[in-house]
């Protein structure tokens, strides 16, 4: 019955048109990237007893809570290592299917852990079970698309990969509303949301399992000259997902993505408190009596108002940055647009003390924005850059293992950035220099990523794979040729 | 774009719709909740320029 999901029976009719792939990457991403999101269930989880307020020693602590999304970003990872040769053994149509079914089952899974208040259920549920549908569902399209689109790799998996940051700006008000929608006096709403957004979730996601084909082998765009041998970063070889890792080009990459996502999250987790504490909070306590307790809350809600607005824009701007920045990648090479995001990257770190300084809240927002559209864009390009180095055949098992370092980084990331700003409190600090030390850590971080994309280089011709040594699965592209 | 007859040893592929008004609504599909979505965010960000 499902045998349709196989790849033989996925391959492209005649008359498909190649602009349904993004439309259906964009299906699973869109809805996979409400992980982002996930911080909007955190207070009303804190108050499933207590509703109104948590309950010590009872409801859920923000600390536990803090677990679930650590969970599904690592399980994420891990999936995406252990499945991508499968997803490619399989085709996208299966991947996306499982997908749908363990992000979806993981939102049912964590209803029933919420329902029966246990911790561990949730975390087995949308920590395991929908982590292993984010790192499948991930790496899903990534193969197919720069199949689809070898004149455009970079726009193809930036329109993909675009789709993850927008999810949370749809995941979010989702929540929200549903949440509004099913409170009750007696109930903050959790558990029929998580159900509702499980279920549309699956559904949503099965477009994308219906609309994706793989390319016929040997498929070619109309008017596209495929290159007959490797010039500069770009082979026409390939090296297979087991291959890859043994190569010196894999780990750079791996650094540069590393310190990437890192340098992203040193924004994104202080991104709030930077601008309330720097600019906001000192501006609104200087109009009002410190002393009024009242005149002060209202200051607090109006900073915490803005605030929640700038995280906002920069969720808008970091889905953008996936798509501009990546689509540029197309005609400027990879390494030439990593080197923009590892080198503009770091002066604009380095500038943000300086605008804490000024004062300038405009000045301060431009550069948080610029960086997160390159923290975007470093997302939206790797998979480009590994098809340039690696080849087309495994590129989505390549990407899976090499996306193990947004794990550490996702983990690592705000125990550092934290860890620094904790410190700096306690040592009384003032704002500006609370953060400092995190933005100029951050320089260093891109500047090491520098260093690494400076030294990649051509894959050695002894790690293709031979004429003979790859067997397309299914419709992959035909053997390669050994350069 | 469209395919080109298949070098493939796959399997026959079977005719489905894949006309320009299929193509069209599947962006509509995952366009509609996404612009939802970047329209509750500027919403949002409005707070910022108050």
């Amino acid at each position: 019955m499902l045998a349709f999901l196989d790849r033989a029976h996925s391959v492209a009719p005649r008359n498909y048109s190649r602009w349904l792939v993004p439309p259906a990457a964009l299906a699973i991403h869109l809805c996979i990237g409400q992980v982002y999101a996930f911080s909007v269930f955190k207070i009303p989880l804190t108050k499933l007893i207590g509703i109104t307020a948590p309950v010590k020693d009872q409801d859920w602590t923000q600390g536990q809570l803090a677990w679930i999304f650590s969970v599904a970003i690592f399980v994420l990872g891990a999936s995406a290592a252990l499945f991508g040769k499968w997803m490619e053994k399989n085709g996208p149509r299966k991947a996306m299917f499982v997908a749908a079914c363990c992000f979806g089952g993981g939102f049912l899974v964590a209803a029933l852990g919420v329902a029966i208040h246990n911790i561990w259920v949730v975390y087995l549920g949308y920590g395991v079970l929908g982590g292993i549908g984010l790192g499948i569902g991930y790496i899903s399209p990534v193969s197919t698309l720069v199949k689809w689109f070898p004149d455009r790799p970079g726009m193809a998996t930036g329109m993909a990969i675009m789709g993850f940051g927008g999810g949370a700006m749809i995941g979010s008000p989702l929540a929200v509303n549903l949440m509004h929608y099913f409170a009750t006096p007696t109930s903050v709403g959790v558990v029929p949301t998580m159900i509702t957004m499980g279920i549309v979730y699956f559904c949503f996601m099965l477009f994308g399992v219906f609309a994706v084909r793989v390319p016929p082998i040997g498929w070619m765009p109309d008017g596209y000259a495929p290159p007959l041998k490797s010039t500069g970063l770009v082979t026409t070889a390939n090296v297979t997902a087991d291959q890859a890792p043994k190569t010196r080009q894999f780990w750079l990459l791996w650094i540069i993505l590393c310190v990437n996502v890192t340098a992203g999250i040193g924004i994104l987790e202080q991104a709030s408190p930077m601008i309330q504490e720097m600019f906001l909070t000192p501006r609104g306590l200087a109009t009002i009596d410190p002393g009024n307790a009242a005149q002060v809350a209202v200051v607090a809600k109006n900073t915490a108002l803005v605030a929640g607005g700038f995280v906002g824009l920069l969720s808008l701007f970091n889905m953008l940055g996936r798509f501009f920045w990546s689509s540029l990648s197309d005609f400027t090479g990879r390494k030439a647009i990593y080197f923009v995001y590892l080198l503009l990257g770091p002066v604009c770190y380095f500038l943000i003390p300086m605008a804490g300084r000024m004062g300038s809240v405009p000045f301060f927002v431009c550069l948080c924005l610029l960086i997160l559209t390159m923290y975007g864009g470093g997302f939206a390009t790797i998979p480009a850059y590994l098809r340039d180095l690696f080849g087309t055949a495994e590129v989505g098992a390549i990407h899976g293992r090499l996306i193990t370092s947004w794990s550490v980084a996702g983990i690592l990331g705000p125990q550092l950035v934290n860890g620094i700003r904790e410190y700096q409190l306690a040592h009384h600090a003032a704002p500006v220099d609370v953060y400092a030390p995190t933005m100029y850590l951050m320089c260093g971080l891109l500047l090491i990523g520098a260093v690494c994309n400076f030294f990649v280089g051509p894959v050695d011709a002894r790690h293709h794979v031979s004429e003979t040594g790859y067997a397309p699965s299914g419709s992959a592209t035909p053997a390669a040729k050994k350069s | 774009m469209s395919t080109q007859p298949g070098r493939s040893s796959d399997p026959e592929p079977t005719q489905v719709p894949g006309a320009t008004g299929f193509v069209i609504l599947s962006w509509l599909w995952v366009g509609l909740p996404l612009a939802w979505g970047v329209y509750q965010t500027i919403l949002k960000s409005m707070a910022l320029f108050h």
